[in-house]
């Protein structure tokens, strides 16, 4: 180490050089970053959807789900398969561990797909891969608005579909851009059964004709005079009246036309989604999604600038507006830490000019602060991490500790500076300073580093979430380290100067060096360490109330996991009954919508009810996200933070009648879904094989779980609840007239459901033609009995001759999880910690619910995640422990020495405690990281003050004049580090921006921890060095006797 | 001295023994805090199944019924009519038609009238010269109506196994019905019905008077015939129509309308209001049509029910349902 000291002062140009260098790769690298809000938690998924339309969740699950499953089992690092099966649509989420590549793991699930493909009955639907993105991949969000009001909902969907699509599509890092709300235009053949009837034709004769009179073909090309001319054969429909002149028969030289036996008109499409604006209007509008691991900043502004354009090329009067854009988030978030970093250095600054006293030293330390942020940088850079939340997090965590090392350094030199002889070389003085105090600063900052590996081990969520700080704070601290070994004694040499004569002759005595605050707090500082190294059962008894006071405190605090990020924009979420159609659940949104917007905060909402174009959302009609989009917060008049606001709200929407509603949030809700499947941070799951036993049960199991005291938003999993009309075919019936199954079933899906007969194209856009019956021949039952089925013979039988037609309420969604049916019942935790509510819940479930053999219950969502940090810091902490204190053992060689350093943890640990239950938090993640922070600055401090008492007992001092001597004289460098490093945190302790609800907790833990922790590196470890003391000790004392 | 250090270690090992306390139990494991808020919550427990005598009961003010457009009605007498509606066609009287044809082979000599043209019984139609005889005949219509089908040129060799005119008397027209089987034992003759056109014009009523006796072997459908004036000719035959038949007209003690109806626990119900509440009340309902429904228990005259989106109703009681439960 010495000689990295020799070598800068010595290649002095090379030195700096390398230092300028640095930095300038750190701010390339920083250009280059990419920008996020918060570092994205998502999991390593890859979403399978099959869309088959009109085909109910027990037939999914049967023709689709379950052959995908299956054939996705056994795929390397796969740990979890979860599907969902709804009306008309299967998704299969496959999990694959943590940093599995989501190319490898989608090029895997394609090859299996392919075998599922061939298990899946032919028109049952084509299993597709979800967009290339993650649960942070919804980027914006926009809908049209059509100021002239003469564009229908379907021409705005085709403009949204056949425009706006495919040219924000070409925007670099747009991975999809999904449609909702309007109509998908589409050719409707609306067939009259009593017409049918009379010539004589069936549905299905009606569907071949508009088949074989809708193609173009081409036919090579003939040669003629040396030039070859392309045969093309035209006959694509081309519009409606193509269309109704189709010929479906031709009767003794007499063309039926199909417009004899239907209505051609163009229609919308069957839906399974909408939406709705303000209460007053249906919209279209649009989602775009970001390709996995682009920039979100970037792709942004890139849709930005496209919307710009397409804007210009839309009609007159029609514009896209977004009504959500992460954008604004990320902006918020980093402004937060930005905001935190800036004033964190300023703060910083300030206490090293008060403490040195003199701006050259100052000067030194302070650039350590730019170079280690600018290192960690370069490393954000290789580790391919974004500037979010958390990464720059952790530099402000950070920026107290990173000058520690060089304030050390430096204050030695100016302290040697002051001492040496004259004729001394200044480069000497300055190699010589810098050499007396390289071990301990290097054994120190090494410390701070491994005290935060235990970050580094954790997984899922609370890894991705927390890997980055851990990272930024080790380069962070890496660079300092550089900084203070290498470049500290370089600087120092160059801009720091001999003092004058005349300040030397003052100097003599080595406090009075001190600038006046120092001696000011010295003054009060002296008497009263005097006091407790003489009585030191009074240090004893103040170490042993504060270990005391933590432990009262201790159990008072309630744990979570992760406090919720604040993203700025609110959701609130409406449930309605499972059973509703959605043009009700379209009328009751916007009721609710107009109450939304009686609050004078609210400028807009914006609705989606149900899916759209399937790839991001999977929801049913009966659910309903309703973006409340606020006025500028300084015309707010009722509130004044985001959680205000939602009271303010929920005040105002109060009670719907037969709706559930819940606050959320765009982000958190996408993810908290790809976690677990369910939007709440408590997810029980009950497995079992019956779907009627599975509902009941999950019902027993809310209702203990809603009689928990701190349960909110309970709902179970509406998986029942949907009327069907069920229509099964009597099989003695069909054999007296010959009918197959299959012909009835094929006139069924036909006749009712509807059947695509080709395409219409115009120009490039493509319309599907729907033939179906018109909507008064199968809009009830009465109708559908009276649909005809054509016998071999020619006979036409109403289908209630063949079939039994009964309703009944059946399933609206099937869950499964690794092969197994599950129920989930949500919950949420007002006003308790999750930790004690679970306990709570697990033995209530246990009291009241007796749960049929072969069922079972998990407990997941935030908890689980809980659980597993637990256990894995479990381990984890000890053995940190142990690397510390064998570091700590190796840098004094003295167990004693060693373990009294090791007592700043506990104390240290009582101050954060303390801190948490006065600022009425709760333990988290957060504060967790927040301790382990502080276990490093704790012990660097009692490193600092043992080191220097060790040395004035060397140098042959009795112990009990070294404490005092040595506490006074370290008076201030304990004091600058804790100070800088508090002082760096308030600002993350103030903010009160998008994010700054993560760093608190962190920031509460550490600056009160160094509370504590001061006091007893200042008055305890002097106090009670003696029992401690190194070997000389011994030495010395045995010849005192 | 040594004793001194000695409790110093012990000392320590007591802070040891502290912080592994600390990073054991878990910075967030939960305490045992939770049991203690369970005691509370059997209070709450106890609280919440007092209040659960008045289950199934949707409180609604007039204000938010208004919002979400729910509307009521008294529950009164009314008539049910019950239709079927059969697929037919416009077909001529068989009295009605008369074939006129050539009584010997011969030529053509004159063509009187055309298709189309009114013709009165006895009207000559066409003069032909008889093979056998060279001498002339004339082919008279033998009832009043109009030419629907000519098949005689002048100078054209005509066979007698031709017929050379068809007349129609169009003045009255007959609707054949297709019954199919299900619905024969609730059709019969003397039964009013409304006969439509295909277009929804014209439109009139009629009464079945017949009922074919055979079922039709390929259509497995028996036919209702309905006698139809046509004086202004707008029934053409061949055209298709709709019947709509009354089965049954009833006056009956209470009539709702089918949007009142929901179905809770599979069972149907009508939500009565009284104040500000509204109770679900499971009725036995009678005969129906497509609109209308007869109540024979359940709904007393006089009482308000929600005759139209009582599903916001049911839907709250579904929600109150799981909010409080049947935990016990």
């Amino acid at each position: 180490m010495n000689k990295w000291i020799d070598f800068s002062l010595k290649n002095r140009l090379l030195a700096a050089t390398l230092a300028v260098l640095v930095m300038a790769a750190g701010y390339m690298s920083y250009t280059k970053l990419p920008i996020d809000a918060f570092p994205d938690v998502s999991p390593s998924l890859v979403q399978v959807f099959t869309e088959t339309e009109g085909l109910a969740p027990e037939e999914i699950e049967k023709y689709i789900t379950f052959p995908v499953e299956t054939s996705m089992n056994g795929l390397p690092d796969v740990e979890l398969i979860r599907s969902v099966s709804n009306f008309g649509l299967s998704v299969v989420n496959i999990y694959f561990k943590d940093g599995t590549d989501i190319y490898f793991a989608r090029q895997l699930v394609n090859e299996r797909l392919q075998e599922a493909r061939e298990q899946i009955p032919e028109g049952f639907g084509d299993p597709k891969m979800g967009p290339i993105s993650t649960g942070m991949g919804l980027i914006l969000f926009y809908y049209l608005e059509d100021t002239t009001g003469q564009y229908s909902l379907t021409e705005l969907r085709t403009i949204q579909d056949w425009l706006i699509k495919y040219q924000l599509q070409t925007v670099p890092g747009v991975t999809e851009v999904l449609g909702i709300g309007g109509w998908e235009k589409q050719f409707q053949v609306m067939i009259n059964p009593d017409a049918l009837l009379r010539y004589d034709v069936t549905i299905q004769n009606v569907i071949e004709k508009i088949k074989a009179n809708n193609l173009n073909v081409g036919a090579q090309f003939i040669e003629r005079n040396s030039e070859e001319f392309i045969v093309r054969s035209v006959g694509l429909v081309t519009n409606i009246s193509d269309i109704e002149n189709i010929v479906i028969k031709t009767k003794d030289g007499t063309p039926v036309f199909l417009k004899q036996l239907a209505d051609v008109k163009v229609g919308g499409a069957v839906r399974r989604g909408v939406q709705t604006r303000d209460g007053i209007e249906e919209v279209v509008s649009g989602m775009v999604v970001k390709l996995y691991g682009s920039n979100s900043s970037t792709v942004i502004g890139h849709v930005e600038e496209k919307m710009a354009e397409i804007n210009k090329a839309l009609p007159e009067g029609v514009r896209i507006v977004p009504y959500y854009q992460q954008k604004e988030l990320v902006e918020a978030a980093v402004n937060t830490v930005i905001r935190a970093l800036i004033q964190g250095i300023i703060l910083v600054t300030i206490i090293l000019i008060l403490f040195m006293g003199s701006l050259r030293p100052s000067i030194v330390v302070i650039i350590s602060l730019p170079f280690s942020i600018l290192f960690a940088l370069i490393g954000m850079y290789m580790f391919n991490i974004s500037v979010n939340l958390m990464s720059f997090g952790g530099l402000a965590i950070a920026i107290g500790m990173m000058v520690d090392g060089t304030i050390v350094v430096v204050e030695n030199i100016d302290r040697l500076l002051r001492a040496a002889p004259k004729d001394e070389p200044r480069i000497h003085v300055v190699a010589r300073a810098g050499k007396e105090v390289v071990r301990p600063v290097v054994f120190a900052i090494v410390i701070i580093i491994v005290v935060f590996l235990p970050l580094f081990t954790l997984r899922g969520v609370e890894g991705k979430t927390f890997r980055p700080l851990a990272y930024t704070v080790s380069m962070a601290m890496l660079g300092s380290l550089i900084f203070a070994v290498i470049l500290a004694p370089l600087f120092s040499f160059l801009i720091m100067k001999r003092p004058s004569v005349k300040k030397r002759k003052v100097a003599e005595p080595e406090q009075s060096r001190e600038n006046f605050i120092v001696r000011f707090l010295n003054i009060l500082y002296l008497p009263v360490i005097r006091y407790f190294v003489k009585h030191r059962i009074v240090a004893i008894i103040l170490g042993v109330v504060l270990l005391g006071g933590g432990a009262f405190v201790y159990p008072r605090l309630g744990s979570e996991f992760t406090p919720t990020l604040q993203e700025g924009t609110i959701v609130l979420r409406l449930t309605m009954a499972p059973s509703i159609s959605l043009n009700e659940s379209t009328r009751i949104t916007q009721i609710v919508e107009r109450r939304v917007m009686k609050v004078p905060e609210v400028e807009h909402v914006v609705t989606r009810i149900g899916r759209g174009e399937v790839g991001a959302h999977t929801d049913p009609v009966n659910s309903a996200e309703m973006y409340i989009l606020l006025k500028p917060v300084d015309e707010w008049r009722h509130a004044e933070t985001q959680e205000d606001i939602e009271k303010v709200i929920r005040r105002e929407v109060g009670e719907i009648p037969g709706v559930l509603s819940n606050f959320t949030q765009p982000i958190q809700m996408t993810v908290d879904e790809l976690l677990e499947g369910v939007r709440a941070e408590l997810a029980i799951k009950l497995y079992g094989d019956d779907l009627d036993r599975l509902k009941e049960t999950a019902d027993q199991i809310a209702n203990v779980i809603r009689k928990v005291p701190g349960a909110t938003d309970v709902q179970t999993d509406q998986v029942s609840g949907t009327p069907q009309l069920l229509i099964q075919v009597n099989r003695q019936a069909i054999a007296l007239y010959g009918v197959n199954i299959e012909d009835v079933q094929e006139v069924i899906r036909a006749a009712v459901g509807g059947e695509t007969a080709g395409q219409l194209f115009e120009g490039v856009k493509r319309f599907d033609i729907l033939v179906r019956y018109g909507e008064e021949d199968r809009k009830d039952i009465t109708q559908i009995r009276r649909i005809l089925i054509e016998a071999p013979n020619g006979t036409r039988i109403p289908l209630e001759q063949l079939a039994e037609i009964r309703e009944l309420v059946g399933p609206r969604q099937i869950t499964r999880e690794n092969s197994q049916r599950f129920i989930t019942i949500q919950c949420n935790v007002e006003g308790r910690d999750i930790g004690s509510f679970v306990a709570g819940g697990q033995q209530a479930i246990e009291q009241n619910v007796n749960l049929p053999t072969g069922y079972f219950v998990t407990w997941g969502g935030q908890f689980r995640l809980q659980q597993q940090a637990n256990k894995r810091l479990g381990v984890v902490i000890p053995v940190t422990l142990l690397v510390i204190f064998l570091l700590l053992y190796s840098s004094f060689s003295s167990l004693k020495n060693t373990l009294l350093i090791l007592l700043n943890i506990p104390l240290a640990l009582v101050g954060g405690i303390v801190a948490l239950w006065l600022t009425n938090q709760n333990l988290s993640v957060p504060s967790s990281v927040g301790f382990i922070a502080l276990f490093g600055i704790a012990l660097e401090n009692g490193m600092v003050m043992v080191t220097y008492i060790n040395q004035l007992v060397r140098d042959g001092m009795p112990v009990d004049a070294a404490s005092v001597k040595g506490a006074s004289l370290r008076l201030r460098p304990v004091l600058m580090t804790a100070l800088t490093t508090a002082l760096g945190l308030i600002p993350l302790l103030m903010a009160t921006g998008t994010g700054s609800e993560v760093q608190r907790p962190l920031a509460t833990v550490v600056t009160g921890g160094l509370v504590t922790s001061t006091l007893l590196t200042l008055l305890v470890i002097p106090s009670i060095y003696k029992w401690f003391a190194i070997n000389v000790n011994y030495a010395i004392k045995s010849e005192e006797k | 001295m040594k004793q001194k250090i000695k409790s110093g270690f012990s000392g320590s090992r007591i802070w040891f023994i502290l912080i592994l306390f600390f990073i054991t139990s878990g910075s967030w494991q939960c305490s045992n805090t939770g049991s203690d808020q369970n005691a509370v919550h059997i209070e709450e427990d106890n609280h919440t199944s007092g209040e659960q005598a008045e289950e199934q009961v949707v409180i609604m003010s007039d204000k938010v019924m208004k919002e979400f457009n729910i509307e009521t009605a008294r529950a009164a007498a009314g008539n049910l009519d019950i239709y079927i509606q059969l697929p037919g066609e416009i077909v001529i009287p068989p009295a009605n038609l008369a074939h006129v044809h050539p009584r010997f082979p011969g030529v053509v000599k004159e063509v009187k009238k055309q298709t189309g043209d009114a013709v009165k019984a006895g009207e000559v139609l066409a003069v032909i010269e008889s093979n056998q005889s060279l001498s002339d005949y004339v082919l008279k219509s033998q009832i009043d109506g109009i030419i629907t089908e000519m098949h005689i040129t002048r100078g054209e060799m005509v066979d007698d196994n031709i017929h050379g005119f068809v007349i129609a008397d169009l003045s009255t027209v007959w609707a054949y019905l297709q019954i199919y089987r299900k619905d024969l034992p609730s059709i019969h003759p003397g039964q009013p019905v409304m006969i439509i056109a295909e277009t929804g014009s014209p439109k009139v009523k009629g009464t079945i008077d017949y009922i074919s006796p055979i079922i039709n072997e390929e259509t497995r459908t028996a036919t209702a015939r309905v006698v139809l004036r046509n004086s202004g000719y707008q029934w053409k035959p061949g055209m298709f129509i709709t019947g709509k038949v009354t089965v049954s007209g009833s006056y009956v003690k209470i009539l709702i309308p089918k949007t009142a109806i929901e179905m809770l626990d599979d069972k149907p119900v009508v939500f009565i209001r009284k104040g500000e509440r509204f109770y679900p009340s499971k009725i036995v309902t009678g005969k129906e049509n497509n609109e209308f429904v007869e109540v024979l228990d359940g709904l007393k005259e006089g009482q308000v029910y929600a005759a139209r989106h009582a599903f916001t109703l049911k839907a709250e009681l579904q929600k109150r349902e799981f909010g409080e439960g049947h935990g016990h």
